[in-house]
């Protein structure tokens, strides 16, 4: 990475609100099509694929993929990337389960590299809350957006 | 069952990464991204010349792989970095080594490697086991 003082601000994005409107629903029929493309058996348990952690909060926060790089004046079609992706869980997710997000854009940063020139790396945090409103997980994503125009 | 530091969790593979699981996966995501489904974008991208798995069905690769370890586990806490691109076709495999164990709750490393190309992911996770 290089000094960027020869280059604009990335956009003042932090502390942007990315709470979902809808409620995500697990169905047990989905989930199981969803195991089964990634190569195993849905659980008889009624829990759900771990990885709807990241399905769900994607699905249900307050923007689209497209929206989210467009509060960061980036244009989906330039292709982000998915840099890193966590989550810590304090309950299984379960198959009829129904959900809601809260999250918020917790920085966005400019940088400079060998293999990408000017890139921008956004990280977002999103919260998966049960109906009575506790939060069943926390996930931070962060996301590449290759600023190609300030190469 | 015990678990010690340095033990190596069974691997999970994919034979062949498929196209038709990155169309259902662009309805579960809600995201129609061509260069999970047309092979003409990705080449006029200039990205390949096969369609681009998308990320989360490798973390799914690696969860699987902790679940098959630790039947009845939950993964309580995981991060992974996504090194390179997975394309259809590839034969993939996830891996683990424990790297620490305190009580009902085992820490290790995980990495999802395409055949012929090394690490795509790498990360930890963190497994309550059901003791």
């Amino acid at each position: 990475m290089s000094e960027l003082a020869d280059l604009p601000p990335a956009p003042d994005v932090v502390g942007t609100k990315l709470d979902g409107t809808k409620t995500f629903t697990i169905s047990a029929a989905e989930n199981a099509a969803l195991c089964r493309s990634t190569g195993v058996e849905p659980a008889r348990d009624g829990t759900a694929h771990p990885i709807y952690y990241y399905i769900a909060t994607q699905v249900a926060m307050g923007q689209t993929v497209a929206g989210l790089c467009a509060i960061c004046e980036f244009d989906v079609e330039e292709g982000p990337m998915m840099g890193s992706s966590a989550v810590r869980s304090s309950a299984p997710l379960r198959t009829g389960g129904s959900y809601t997000v809260t999250g918020e854009i917790l920085s966005l940063v400019r940088k400079r590299s060998r293999k990408l020139g000017v890139m921008d790396v956004l990280t977002y945090r999103l919260r998966l809350h049960e109906r009575d409103g506790r939060v069943v997980l926390e996930t931070d994503n962060v996301w590449v957006l290759p600023r190609k125009e300030l190469a | 069952m015990s678990y010690t530091v340095g033990d190596t969790l069974p691997p999970f593979m994919i034979e062949s990464v498929s196209a038709d699981a990155m169309k259902q996966w662009a309805v579960f995501l809600a995201d129609p991204n061509p260069i999970h489904l047309d092979v003409a974008v990705v080449k006029a991208k200039g990205l390949g010349d096969r369609v681009i798995n998308q990320g989360p069905i490798n973390v799914a690769y690696m969860m699987n792989m902790l679940m098959a370890a630790f039947p009845g586990g939950r993964i309580e806490a995981m991060d992974s970095r996504f090194l390179d691109n997975v394309y259809a076709g590839d034969r993939v495999v996830a891996t683990g080594r424990i790297t620490a164990v305190d009580g009902d709750r085992i820490d290790c490393e995980i990495s999802l490697d395409a055949e012929g190309r090394g690490t795509v992911n790498s990360g930890t996770a963190r497994v309550r086991i059901n003791i």
